[in-house]
């Protein structure tokens, strides 16, 4: 469009000061969590505010490790959200590369059911889900949660990869055939590289809603020493008097590895942003 | 040995099938079934009671208030995260210094987890610690805190909260589409003396026809199921009863008060709206040419 706007032109004024208000609106709070979580008791509750911490102190999150089981619940979360990723990752794989690369009877119905069951959300499943999973013995165990999660996040994957495998020519491979390599050869050479930033960004998006769920674990798990790190954490604010403090630092703890994550990976995420979306 | 293409084709898809059958497409058929049975959450009897689930419900004014909770809930959330994520989209879409950090920045609200989001806000929006209503009345527009989670604010909380957290969406997937308008339909508007505010309705919005078709129809759906950023705000508990969304009242049922049969009946009431809006609106907005 216009070149870019100086910060002296009268236009350029008012876009500066749009993108500032839209700045704070979106990142303001997480910097008033992160204040609040190193803040000593006292000055939490002192009014009027302090913005920034006048004698910080890691106190909260000392509270955090030591009365909690904080440490379990990020165990927990790790362990359950790599292992749907991974999960998510190869069998979505498998089912674009099935969907782009061979021909059977149904394969369009197929795609079209994987597409249609993306439009499920989990509160319209959660209960015959859980009557379910009690019938068969997996309540209260990480294996629903993982079950839960890859299923959930099939749908997209599956219909994100597979914009991904149409968009390399199938000369490619035939060339590698040709040249004597066997299918697996071509696929594990030319096809998946190639297809990476889409396997990393269903990878990511399993990642974040896994990370992040709370419904699944509220209701498929009853153990304290099984829950993940959202259910942790909320049932922290359940208690009778709310240590702000301690719990703005689990939350900072939880959001971080979010954070990381997504710094490194924005680009991919962006690719997969553009062929749908994820979920929530 | 060599396996014919047919056959290597349908075992590479059935890991999945397998799975989305199972977990997805099974799950909503057993809770249609269910739904027509008066089943305890967690013991194995059932009693076949046809239809009276439906009935109950029908005939429940707690059902009716929570399918009015959740269309407020809904259409409005929606209607402010499409103008919000829109007006952001412009900005982010002008070129400035930082505009990739600002970009990055608007995503926040959206990667962060639910509990995260909603903990932050319950902190902000504290009744009398809260930064909120610190500077509300620093500035001298209110007298007396606001209490914000009470009966009479909750709704508006929760609106603002979702609003916040699910605009960004809005804005990657517009801001996307905005990149790619040809500049050339912006300089011959301009040619024609179009200003700004024209412009932006003659030729942004009608190239953003189709994505905001898509956006709509899946924030609609996500936000009339959403379940968690309702859920966390009470956790059942303070002004609960006056943001009680179908879907938090299909949870309380099945997991409060033990009634499964009645909560998939919800679930499956759930479901059927769904189909039916979005036939309707497929209807209504989709022309011919599109998608």
């Amino acid at each position: 469009m216009s070149a870019s706007n100086s910060f002296f032109s009268l236009r350029g004024q008012i876009i500066y000061w749009l993108a500032a208000v839209l700045l704070i609106l979106t990142i303001f709070p997480f910097i008033w969590m992160v204040s609040t979580s190193f803040k000593p008791l006292k000055e939490i509750f002192v009014f009027p505010p302090h913005l920034m911490p006048q004698n910080g102190t890691l106190e909260n999150f000392a509270r955090l490790f030591e009365q909690t089981r904080f440490m379990t619940y990020f165990k927990n979360s790790v362990f359950v959200s790599t292992t749907a990723v991974f999960l998510t990752m190869i069998i979505a794989s498998m089912g674009a590369y099935s969907l782009t690369r061979f021909k059977f009877y149904g394969r369009e119905k197929i795609a079209s059911l994987i597409l249609f069951t993306y439009m499920f959300a989990p509160i319209m499943i959660v209960i015959p889900f859980y009557v379910l999973i009690r019938k068969i013995g997996l309540a209260n165990t990480h294996m629903a949660l993982i079950l839960a999660y890859t299923a959930f996040c099939l749908p997209f994957s599956i219909w994100l990869l597979r914009s991904f495998f149409q968009s390399i020519p199938i000369s490619l491979e035939e060339a590698a055939l040709i040249d004597g390599a066997g299918r697996i050869r071509a696929v594990v050479y030319i096809i998946l590289p190639l297809a990476l930033p889409g396997i990393i960004a269903t990878g990511i998006f399993t990642f974040i809603l896994a990370w992040n769920d709370y419904i699944f674990v509220r209701i498929l798990i009853t153990s304290d020493e099984l829950k993940t790190l959202p259910v942790g954490i909320a049932d922290l604010y359940n208690a009778t008097v709310i240590d702000w403090g301690m719990i703005m630092a689990g939350s900072m703890l939880i959001t971080v590895p979010v954070l990381i994550f997504f710094v490194f990976i924005q680009r991919y995420l962006i690719a997969g942003w553009g062929a749908g979306g994820l979920k929530g | 040995m060599r396996i014919s293409p047919q056959k290597a084709g349908i075992a590479l898809i059935s890991p999945a099938i397998f799975l989305i059958c199972s977990l997805l497409v099974y799950p909503v058929l057993y809770g249609v079934w269910l739904s027509f049975f008066k089943k305890h959450s967690f013991f194995p009897a059932q009693k076949f009671v046809g239809l009276q689930n439906y009935w109950y419900l029908f005939t429940d004014q707690e059902f009716w208030m929570s399918v009015w909770y959740g269309t407020v809930y809904s259409v409005s959330t929606i209607v402010l995260q499409i103008v919000v994520g829109v007006i952001a989209a412009l900005i982010v879409n002008e070129s400035f210094k930082g505009r990739n950090f600002v970009r990055g920045a608007i995503l926040f609200p959206y990667v962060i987890p639910t509990v995260v989001a909603i903990i932050l806000w319950k902190w902000l929006l504290n009744n009398q610690f809260g930064l909120v209503n610190y500077a509300l009345m620093f500035l001298g527009v209110v007298d007396d805190p606001i209490s914000w989670m009470g009966k009479d604010h909750i709704m508006a909380s929760l609106i603002l909260i979702s609003v916040w957290e699910f605009f960004p969406f809005v804005v990657l997937s517009v801001l996307a589409r905005m990149q790619s308008i040809p500049p050339v339909l912006y300089e011959a508007a301009r040619v024609d003396g179009a200003g700004a505010v024209s412009r932006f309705f003659h030729v942004t919005l009608p190239q953003l026809r189709n994505v905001l078709f898509v956006v709509i129809l899946l924030r609609s759906i996500w936000m009339f199921t959403k379940f968690d950023t309702v859920w966390l705000l009470t956790q059942g508990g303070g002004a609960e009863k006056y943001i009680r969304t179908l879907p938090v009242y299909a949870y309380k049922r099945t997991f409060m008060y033990y009634q499964a049969g009645l909560g998939a009946t919800l679930a499956v009431i759930m479901f059927c709206i769904l189909i039916v809006a979005t036939a309707v609106y497929f209807k209504l907005f989709r022309r011919e040419e599109e998608l």
